[in-house]
């Protein structure tokens, strides 16, 4: 190829590449409001306890109404697991992989056009993807793994509704897809007392360390207010880390829960969750900042008595 | 011209510990196997300095038997420095007129032994600084880590962007954290130094500064085998004098200096009409009357075995005042943190030669070479340097397992994680959780051995954290976290000398009894 070729071809393809984006589709892709509009009975959450991943998840989806209610045909859709830590999956630091690996599936099965899956990882990138087992489980499942490791993948966004965190950096992936699913995991953690759906919310930006000296509490509620939510939050409670999170130190700061928490309300399955952890390890919910002032900032209820809540248990 | 079967196997093995060693160096995607650190652990300092016996005895046979085969094929600043020769003779050949040929020319006997002898002193001293800085491997790994390694980043970083703006990321992009001024400007010198020298005069570097070349010349004077001049067939054309790297071969003579000869092959070539010159036992008895080359030899003769004595002796008394300067350096300040495995600061610095390998290779870009900060002998020594997300990963012992000199042992990975290389020390009156009454943790989020604890404070439910020094290990999470600026409350101050850490106890596992859902 001449150079001259080359250039030209690149141009073209930057350009094309930039045309098909943003603007263009954020007009045509359904957003999550109209998602909000359908007269159906479906349950604003869905738990379900006493199976494996897959199954669980599986029995979830069911219930809320089939994965096809929330991803359309041709859709990319962005998977945000919480791959942190450079842990094994028996530590519950990370989301479970046969979760993801269920989940993809499903996603493809709703003819998904891309599946992608990424986390800006607290340790090492690479060997968090690996070790966690979610590598291998979305490559397996025919998804895709995005790198989350360097600021240049990361693309500033505004947050009007946020309190102190105005603006910040998102993964490029994320602001790009169709749609999303938050898929955290059940921690606890040092700082934030819980890691759940809200928390996990933190892999998606780049500069965390303002979070950590802003005001955490406020920060993670903040960045929820982002206003591309997550079609669905998945909340993974098959295995918790009751202590010692977010990290943990041995399989024994875990506890075997068996469950899976979905819904569209954020705020709502974080406190959920709360409950459901409360039965193996203490924690006020009033300690975890972050959900009350998401509620302030009317991303959801904590009041689950206004909801309607399917429980299963299988 | 017909090629010599000799020169053409040397090349072939030169380029297959070249290519896969330089690319080792540069291995910024960790992608090679692990297993090519071999190649390093080759090379003569790594051999001496890890006490690496068996390999000393192979290379030192090697070069009994066959001469300085090391420089011409193991060395990998050998070889660089042929490749920067021959792109710049490859040009001029065309024109022939400007081409430039070797000639021979005398050894700098007083130079090359005298730099010999003071590494070997400084050595015995337990200082290897000017070995650190003369050695061939050591300089070559500073080259290739230093300014290969960061082109090759760029040139990774402009298809990766160019493959997201196709929204593909086949390719990721990589942000290069360990290249400091001084170990650029360090290695930079180095390359010029060798590029001038080789394209100037071949390997001139490897016969005066070189150390392990002149210590190796001092035992091919004896080799088995050698080049030798047919003196029946030589017509002293000097052919073979101008195609001399090493410039050792005097023509007119009709002798060679083996103390200087890499064993190149590249005369026998060029002395292809005569056939005069042969790669034999150097023992046998000659066919013609010429004496056999060993006694030819010139050794180092009296004046300069003097010279280099005397100034040799005149150095000694400067030894006492180079190891007291390190004992003057504030402990709290100024102590670099070394990698698990390397036992102590003294262990380390008494071993590393900066080939900046494990710097490379670091996971977490965490191991950075140091400049002058911390003493002369230290300077461009790697050390540990936390900051945003970078902190030593607990589950790694990458660096123990490929440094070529002894200087970080070999870690199992149980052992790395109760290896204490330093303790993090959290002063409270910059803490955000005291100065802004807001909750963080991050430290504690971070410890992976649960040695920062975060502990109720006040009445406010707020948690400050809590160093357990028995249990921290030193890896730098919670610095590396810590979002306070410009200087952090949680500092992680390096062990002199490495401890052990207490693994905290195993708990039983417990199993959840009834469990409902709770909401």
């Amino acid at each position: 190829m001449e150079r001259r070729d080359f250039l030209k071809k690149t141009i073209l393809a930057g350009v094309a590449a930039s045309l098909s984006f943003d603007g263009l589709q954020a007009a045509l892709s359904p957003s999550s409001s109209s998602n909000n509009l359908t007269v159906e009975s479906v349950p604003d959450m869905v738990a379900v306890m006493g199976g494996e991943p897959a199954q669980l998840l599986e029995r979830a989806l069911k219930e809320m109404g089939g994965i096809s209610k929330y991803i359309k045909k041709g859709q990319s859709v962005v998977i945000k697991p919480n791959i942190g830590w450079d842990k094994k999956p028996d530590f519950a630091a990370n989301t479970n992989p046969e979760l993801i690996s269920a989940l993809i599936k499903q996603c493809f099965q709703a003819g998904a056009k891309k599946v992608t899956v990424f986390d800006h990882t607290c340790d090492n990138w690479q060997r968090c993807y690996t070790n966690s087992g979610i590598e291998n489980a979305v490559k397996a499942a025919g998804g895709t793994m995005l790198p989350g490791n360097d600021e240049v993948y990361y693309k500033t966004v505004s947050l009007p509704k946020g309190v102190k965190l105005k603006s910040t950096k998102i993964h490029q992936a994320l602001i790009d897809a169709d749609v999303w699913i938050n898929v955290p995991i059940l921690k606890n953690h040092g700082g934030a007392k819980m890691s759940i759906a809200m928390k996990n919310y933190m892999g998606i930006v780049w500069d965390r360390t303002y979070f950590h000296s802003n005001d955490l509490q406020q920060c993670i509620a903040d960045i929820c207010t982002w206003e591309k939510k997550p079609v669905l939050n998945i909340v993974d409670a098959y295995r918790c880390l009751r202590k010692n999170g977010p990290q943990g130190r041995a399989v024994s700061d875990t506890s075997l829960l068996k469950t899976l928490i979905i819904s569209k309300d954020i705020v709502a399955a974080d406190t959920a969750a709360i409950g459901l952890f409360n039965q193996v390890e203490k924690m006020d919910i009033a300690q975890v900042g972050h959900i009350a002032k998401g509620e302030q900032l009317k991303l959801g209820t904590q009041v689950l008595d206004r909801l309607n809540v399917k429980k299963i248990k299988l | 011209m017909k090629h010599s079967p000799l020169k053409i196997t040397r090349i072939v093995l030169a380029i297959l510990i070249f290519v896969p060693l330089l690319l080792f160096c540069c291995d910024f995607a960790h992608g090679l196997p692990r297993s090519f650190h071999a190649l390093a652990h080759l090379q003569f300092t790594p051999a001496l300095l890890s006490g690496s016996v068996i390999i000393l005895v192979l290379l030192l046979l090697l070069t009994f038997l066959f001469g300085r085969i090391y420089c011409s094929v193991i060395c990998p600043l050998g070889v660089l420095q042929d490749f920067l020769a021959k792109l710049n003779r490859g040009k001029k050949k065309r024109n022939n007129k400007r081409k430039r040929e070797y000639r021979y020319t005398k050894p700098y006997n007083i130079l090359r032994y005298s730099l010999l002898g003071l590494c070997i002193i400084f050595l015995i001293f337990g200082n290897i600084t000017l070995l650190g800085w003369l050695d061939p491997y050591s300089n070559f790994g500073r080259i290739a880590v230093n300014i290969f390694r960061p082109v090759l980043v760029a040139g990774n970083n402009l298809i990766a962007w160019i493959a997201m703006q196709m929204h593909s990321y086949s390719f990721y992009h990589v942000t290069l954290h360990t290249v400091t001024v001084a170990s650029f400007c360090f290695a930079f010198a180095a390359l010029l130094l060798v590029a001038v020298l080789s394209v100037w005069r071949g390997r001139l570097f490897c016969n005066t500064l070189c150390p392990v070349g002149s210590f190796f010349s001092l035992i091919s004077r004896f080799s088995l085998f050698r080049v030798k001049v047919d003196e029946s067939k030589c017509t002293h054309c000097g052919l073979c004098a101008k195609s001399c790297k090493a410039e050792c071969i005097d023509s007119k003579k009709g002798e060679i200096d083996h103390s200087r000869c890499v064993v190149c092959f590249n005369c026998l070539e060029r002395c292809n009409k005569e056939h005069a010159l042969h790669y034999t036992f150097a023992y046998s008895k000659p066919k013609s009357q010429s004496a056999p080359a060993p006694e030819q030899v010139k050794g180092m003769n009296r004046r300069a075995f003097l010279a280099t004595s005397t100034a040799l002796a005149a150095t000694l008394p400067l030894l006492p005042a180079w190891a007291q300067s390190k004992k003057e350096i504030d402990p709290t300040k100024l102590t670099p943190i070394t990698p698990p495995g390397s036992r102590s600061l003294k262990h380390f610095t008494e071993r590393c030669t900066a080939c900046h390998l494990c710097v490379t290779h670091c996971p977490m870009q965490i191991i950075k070479p140091a400049g002058f900060n911390f003493g002369i002998e230290y300077a461009f020594k790697p050390h540990l340097v936390y900051y945003e997300m970078a902190f030593c990963n607990y589950e790694c012992t990458v660096c123990s397992q490929i440094c070529p000199n002894g200087a970080i042992e070999r870690l199992t990975r149980d052992e790395k994680q109760t290896t204490q290389i330093g303790i993090a020390q959290f002063e409270k009156s910059r803490c955000v959780v005291f100065v802004e009454n807001t909750s963080c943790g991050a430290c504690s989020e971070h410890c992976p051995v649960q040695a920062v604890r975060m502990e109720p404070y006040g009445d406010t439910g707020l948690t400050l954290p809590h160093v357990y020094d028995e249990l921290c290990i030193g890896c730098g999470g919670c610095e590396s976290i810590c979002p306070v600026r410009p200087v952090k409350a949680i500092n992680i101050l390096a062990n002199e000398t490495h401890q052990t850490a207490i693994r905290p106890k195993e708990e039983k596992i417990e199993e959840v009894e009834e469990l409902d859902f709770g909401f």
